[in-house]
């Protein structure tokens, strides 16, 4: 410590001032109200009325609620094709726009014009589109002589339509994440790879893919947690049905809290989905950290 | 978006905040404390109009989640309310998501003063003491409660409590494209399900695969209780503790589902999804009969010779009951308001005066909840009204429990998708839905 200059002292002192509104808002917004929240859910809060604490009842009721873990299976289900169909697609198109050539800026833009509409207003359109009769996918479909399904009011098909409209709306954000890694590969290791005579797909598996390690674990993370927090598609396509199919734990929350003024209940639920998303979060670390980078 | 976690707490963050300085709230309801000498400064303007005397008209904020159309209306009768006295004056305030600001202002202060009030919601929310209760002022003014439809105003009571007056009433009756049915060789609208049934056969084409114009609409699971109301049944028991539609009342409701849509094939499930106004499947001819609300009939209109239609009562079920359910948005007086005289004076003149509640009616095409203004001709001698009138003598509120929404779309609803899509039995279906609901109903009882 001692052989921190005066200049590094003061060095540190602005740098706590620049960082201390970020921190106060960070504070106020964030910890504040996650610590609330937990406090709260061991309460019976209604907002308007009572205030009451109940111990654990809200999360015993939690374990004994099939509609919550019908809402977490079906995240799960969406999760597992939502994440690896996420990355697979967002990397082949990464893949496939990273040239400089006449023309790719334009197809890269084109790629990543879903990711800026609004979520519900693109889910709008899609309704339309997946309509049975009348909708686009389904037209088409009757060209090759297929009877499409009703997507989005079938049980079976539900649910690969939210998965469907949210790939198209992601993938475009993660292409971006991906060249940005692919950028930075050294040209140099391939070149050396195709001295000894390396394949494509080694080139692929040994360089390109441990390479974008780092890439691969930023845009999974972030796959997870949006997949386990799906509500905006969910509630305007197909509002949680049928038959439940299509409902998840954020819908439930909201349902819960807002419609209901279970705030506690819903709290609670809130701390159990944070504490799944740490969960499957951390699994995600381990499997890309066993993935050592060759170089 | 993605911070739902945060967004449950961040609720009470707001609470508290604007609890310690209620100044931030005043964005919203800048004039409820007009009262006070501070409205002085900020109310010169909006006074300016009705204010002839000593500037002291009390300053009304009415809320409500009506916009476009429905803004306007309001609109005209504030209007109309502001000039027809210099005492109070109010204005309308738009809140789109209502319920919510209103539950964080009715606990940190900056409520408003009328509110606009979705009827069902009253025995969850009075119980909480954030309603102001009526009883007082109606006997002050003596007004009588037989003048109101009896229905609406048991669905603004809780406890032998009134907690507001109705401003509209609606109930679904039957639309029927007139030139589909004469097409087909109907000559007469249906009156029981099984004319419906013959009525949607005969106005159902297919061809191939394809559905192109479906007899009758099957797409709201939520007219249930209509059905089972035909079928002789009721939703819940009488002492209204648990549900009571998993018998064979219930049954032959399903039944008649079933038959209408995998036998009859006159509907086929998601066929009006997302089909905004615009491309609305009975205004395009696409749906040949369809129940829906008197809210409806404005837009109907809209397409004028392209459009033939009728409207009857909800034909009777097997046994000649008659069913429907009455909705319908009444106005109530929060009990955080400050000016609650004022309020009623203004709930007063629009929903219990006869020619205030034909203005309403008129410009809003709604029909009041105020039944001598139905006596006019408005409403007499247009075909399209009276069988609304005639479904609304009928027709019953939901019932009053505050579990009863949740029962409805939690446990009743998924059900019946599930059925209509033959993923489960009938027998299954009322039985999961009765167990789910009984369940729900018993959770929700307790809203104090």
């Amino acid at each position: 410590m001692s052989s921190m200059g005066k200049l590094n002292q003061h060095q540190a002192r602005m740098a706590y001032l620049f960082i201390t509104p970020t921190m106060l808002l960070f504070f106020a917004f964030t910890i504040i109200p996650v610590v609330m929240a937990l406090y709260l859910s061991f309460t019976n809060y209604d907002v308007v009325s009572r205030m009451e604490f109940v111990k654990l009842d809200n999360y015993k009721k939690l374990l004994e609620d099939d509609l919550f873990w019908t809402t977490f299976k079906n995240v799960f289900f969406y999760s597992v094709i939502f994440v690896p169909l996420n990355i697979i697609i967002s990397l082949l198109l990464a893949m496939l726009l990273n040239f400089k050539r006449f023309g790719v800026k334009l197809f890269r833009t084109l790629n990543y014009l879903p990711t800026l509409t609004s979520a519900v207003a693109a889910s709008t359109v899609w309704i339309w589109l997946l309509h049975p009769e009348f909708g686009l996918v389904n037209n088409l479909l009757s060209y090759a002589g297929i009877t499409g399904p009703a997507w989005l009011a079938q049980t079976e098909t539900a649910m690969f339509s939210i998965i469907m409209v949210t790939l198209w709306q992601s993938v475009g954000s993660n292409m971006i994440i991906y060249i940005a890694g692919l950028q930075g590969v050294p040209d140099y290791l391939y070149e050396s790879a195709k001295l000894d005579g390396a394949t494509a797909f080694a080139r692929f598996r040994y360089i390109t893919w441990p390479q974008l390690r780092p890439t691969t674990f930023l845009v999974s993370t972030m796959a997870i947690i949006g997949a386990l927090q799906l509500f905006d598609q969910a509630f305007v396509l197909t509002q949680g049905g049928p038959g439940n199919v299509t409902k998840t734990p954020v819908y439930l929350i909201y349902n819960q809290g807002f419609n209901q003024l279970k705030m506690g209940y819903a709290s609670a639920q809130a701390f159990v989905l944070a504490v799944a998303i740490l969960i499957f979060s951390f699994i995600n670390m381990r499997i890309n950290k066993s993935e050592e980078p060759i170089v | 978006m993605k911070k739902w976690i945060t967004m449950i707490a961040l609720v009470t963050v707001v609470a508290t905040a604007a609890g310690c300085a209620k100044t931030t709230t005043s964005s919203n309801g800048n004039s409820t404390e007009s009262s006070n000498a501070s409205a002085s400064n900020d109310g010169q303007t909006d006074n300016a109009s009705s204010n002839s005397g000593d500037g002291k008209a009390v300053e009304l904020t009415f809320w409500g989640d009506w916009a476009g159309d429905g803004q306007k209306q309001f609109q005209t009768m504030v209007d109309a309310f502001n000039k027809s006295q210099d005492k109070i004056h109010v204005k309308y305030v738009l809140q789109q998501d209502l319920i919510t600001k209103f539950l964080t202002a009715a606990t940190s202060g900056g409520a408003p003063d009328v509110l606009l009030w979705d009827r069902w919601r009253t025995p969850l929310y009075a119980p909480k003491n954030v309603l102001h209760p009526i009883d007082d002022f109606m006997a002050k003014d003596g007004l009588n409660k037989d003048d109101f439809y009896g229905e609406a105003l048991k669905e603004l009571s809780n406890s032998d409590k009134l907690y507001g007056l109705p401003l509209t009433v609606d109930a679904r009756a039957l639309f029927y494209n007139k030139k589909l049915l004469a097409d087909a060789g109907v000559t007469q609208p249906p009156t029981t399900w099984d004319e419906l049934e013959q009525a949607a056969i005969k106005t159902t084409k297919w061809n191939g695969s394809k559905l192109e114009v479906a007899g009758f609409s099957l797409a709201d699971n939520g007219l249930f209780n209509m059905y089972l109301q035909q079928a002789g049944g009721s939703m819940l028991t009488d002492d209204g503790k648990k549900t009571n539609f998993n018998n064979e009342k219930g049954l032959s409701v399903l039944e008649f589902w079933d038959r209408m849509l995998n036998q009859d094939k006159v509907y086929k499930v998601g066929f009006e999804q997302g089909l905004g106004e615009g491309t609305d499947a009975f205004a395009t001819g696409k749906v040949a009969m369809t129940y829906n609300g008197p809210w409806m009939l404005s837009t109907y209109k809209k397409y004028g010779k392209d459009l033939d239609f009728g409207v009857v009562p909800p034909p009777a079920g097997p046994n000649g009951d008659k069913g429907g359910v009455m909705g319908g948005f009444g106005l109530v007086i929060p009990e955080a308001s400050k000016n609650q005289e004022a309020a009623w004076e203004f709930i007063k003149w629009w929903t219990a005066n006869k020619d205030n509640a034909l203005l309403w009616a008129k410009t809003s095409l709604n029909i009041p909840g105020y039944k001598p203004a139905l006596d006019d001709p408005f409403f007499k001698e247009d075909p399209l009204w009276q069988p609304f009138l005639d479904t609304l003598e009928f027709a019953k509120t939901r019932p009053a429990h505050p579990g009863y929404s949740v029962m409805e779309t939690e446990a009743l609803i998924p059900n019946l998708q599930l059925y209509q899509q033959k993923k489960q039995n009938a027998e299954d279906t009322l039985k999961k839905a009765q167990q789910r609901g009984d369940q729900q109903l018993a959770d929700n009882e307790d809203v104090k």
